[in-house]
């Protein structure tokens, strides 16, 4: 029961301070200016005024939650070790996998919240922009739909930030980690494509016949781009809750394993 | 029979820098009772706040084991019971000193009333009370330092490792965790602190350790390291300068 405690307040403890940090009032700045940058470029088309203001939406939600991840997250773990904060914590009866773990909830408090604020001022402005234009109103547009691919957004910046840990768990140095993060996102991000390419296309170059390859490649990477629900939110394509309640279980499962091995890697790591 | 609050038995701890092996400390043994002040004296580089680590498990040694108050470090837990003061204590800029204390007073499984009346009596003690709602990334260097004092001992903890503890103090700030240590020696607690300022060992520690290039040079009474006619920072020089020269030969 102590070790769930220690991860909560570890948890609430990074939350208040990545929430201090600046990084909340740049986000309020950062949706303010989203919500008129969507009203502006949304007006310079001439039809599906409508899907251009969803996807630009949930595309800036990705964008800010992404620098987040690798600026401000990355930075909180980065400072724990380089400024010797982690002593005070591990002085303490805290183990390595609580420590982690509560940085790792808490980073994931603060990109939920993030979302959630930049969710609404995107849902403002596309709300506006409807209202102006009905006749663009996507056919099956829901409101439920936009909700739950705005919480795929965020859970796949959870992924994102599974694997940001792990490789602060390991790397010798920050800079080393934020690079490998951003590198596994990419990949991550491609996955899906990739996978297409070799398994429906006899002429994939090198890659032909790799079949095992990337099937591997995909459980070893995140595969984000089953999480990108902007194309399917924007058409008012219906995604059921089947699918969302898989997405949800992969996400969970994938983080959980990602910070295990963390826990694992940090571990062996010589705090000096 | 009281068991010794620290036992340290043969470790050993390298780094690797490159390829090279550095050996930090080497076949290191020590034992400190309940109640005791123990000073550890060395020169920069002398192996003082990886020792610290190593009882705290920041670090694994090499070979050797270590007790401390009873329980075996890495195999069993004895942190509830340990205060630990860094040399340059760090925290989260955007926390209150209040909020600091909470944390670790929760970490160390307190409840939040004992955490209440304990940071209160802290703070006030550290002469941080008009502080205690400001965010901590505002605070100089002694304030810091008097809060990483009251950090250490929010949760009452039997056994003190303070490393440096007056590094970077003024005069007035190093008088005042100068006598909170002889308050929590009086306490009969147990304190395990590494200086450079000889005069604060002189003042304060029943027995000292003195430590160069990783190996201990001498464990004992503090009257019993110092010749007749001699001052203490004589001593050490003379006992520090005759091993590098013996090292060298």
């Amino acid at each position: 029961m102590q070790a769930l405690r220690n991860i909560w307040f570890l948890a609430l403890a990074t939350c208040t301070e990545g929430i201090r940090h600046r990084a909340l009032w740049a986000i309020v700045c950062l949706s303010v200016l989203l919500t008129f940058a969507n009203l502006s470029v949304t007006t310079l088309f001439t039809w599906d005024l409508g899907k251009v203001s969803v996807e630009f939406g949930l595309s800036a939600v990705a964008f800010t939650g992404l620098l987040l991840v690798f600026f401000l997250g990355m930075k909180i773990l980065a400072d724990d070790l380089e400024r010797s904060r982690i002593f005070m914590l591990l002085s303490r009866p805290v183990s390595i996998w609580q420590y982690l773990a509560g940085k790792f909830l808490g980073l994931a408090m603060i990109l939920l919240l993030a979302t959630i604020i930049l969710g609404l001022s995107a849902a403002l402005s596309i709300h506006y922009v409807l209202w102006q234009y009905p006749g663009f109103m996507p056919p099956n547009f829901s409101w439920v739909s936009y909700a739950m691919a705005l919480a795929c957004q965020w859970m796949s910046l959870v992924m994102v930030l599974s694997v940001s840990v792990l490789c602060f768990s390991f790397a010798s140095h920050p800079f080393v980690a934020l690079l490998l993060a951003v590198s596994s996102y990419l990949v991550g991000q491609n996955m899906e494509l990739l996978r297409r390419v070799v398994v429906e296309n006899a002429h994939a170059g090198v890659l032909t016949g790799q079949d095992n390859l990337v099937f591997a490649l995909s459980w070893i990477f995140p595969n984000l781009s089953l999480f990108d629900k902007k194309y399917a939110a924007a058409y008012g394509i219906v995604f059921s809750c089947q699918e969302f309640v898989l997405l949800c279980l992969y996400a969970i499962s994938y983080s959980a394993l990602i910070i295990y091995l963390a826990t694992l890697l940090f571990k062996r790591k010589e705090l000096a | 029979m009281v068991a010794p609050a620290i036992i340290i038995d043969r470790i050993c701890k390298s780094y690797f820098s490159g390829r090279k092996r550095n050996q930090a400390l080497c076949d290191l043994s020590l034992t400190i009772a309940q109640g005791e002040v123990f000073g550890f004296l060395g020169p920069n580089g002398a192996g003082k706040s990886t020792l610290i680590k190593l009882m705290l498990r920041f670090l694994k040694p090499d070979s050797g084991r270590m007790q401390i108050m009873g329980q075996t470090v890495g195999q069993e837990e004895f942190r509830h019971r340990v205060g630990y003061l860094s040399e340059f204590p760090f925290f989260y800029d955007h926390l209150t000193a209040r909020e600091t204390l909470l944390l670790s007073g929760r970490l160390s499984g307190m409840a939040r009333k004992k955490i209440d009346q304990r940071s209160s009596f802290l703070l006030d003690r550290m002469n941080l009370t008009q502080a205690a709602d400001r965010r901590v990334g505002g605070f100089s260097k002694g304030m810091k330092q008097r809060l990483g004092m009251a950090n250490a001992l929010v949760h009452e903890p039997e056994l003190l490792i303070f490393d440096e503890p007056m590094s970077g103090l003024d005069p007035v700030g190093r008088h005042q965790i100068k006598e909170l240590i002889i308050e929590l020696k009086q306490q009969g607690k147990t304190i395990f602190f590494s200086s450079h300022i000889l005069s604060d060992i002189e003042a304060l520690c029943n027995r000292i350790g003195v430590i160069n290039q990783g190996v201990l040079l001498y464990a004992g009474g503090l009257r019993d390291f110092l010749s007749v006619g001699e001052g203490l920072e004589e001593r050490f020089v003379k006992v520090i300068e005759e091993d590098n020269h013996a090292s060298a030969a």
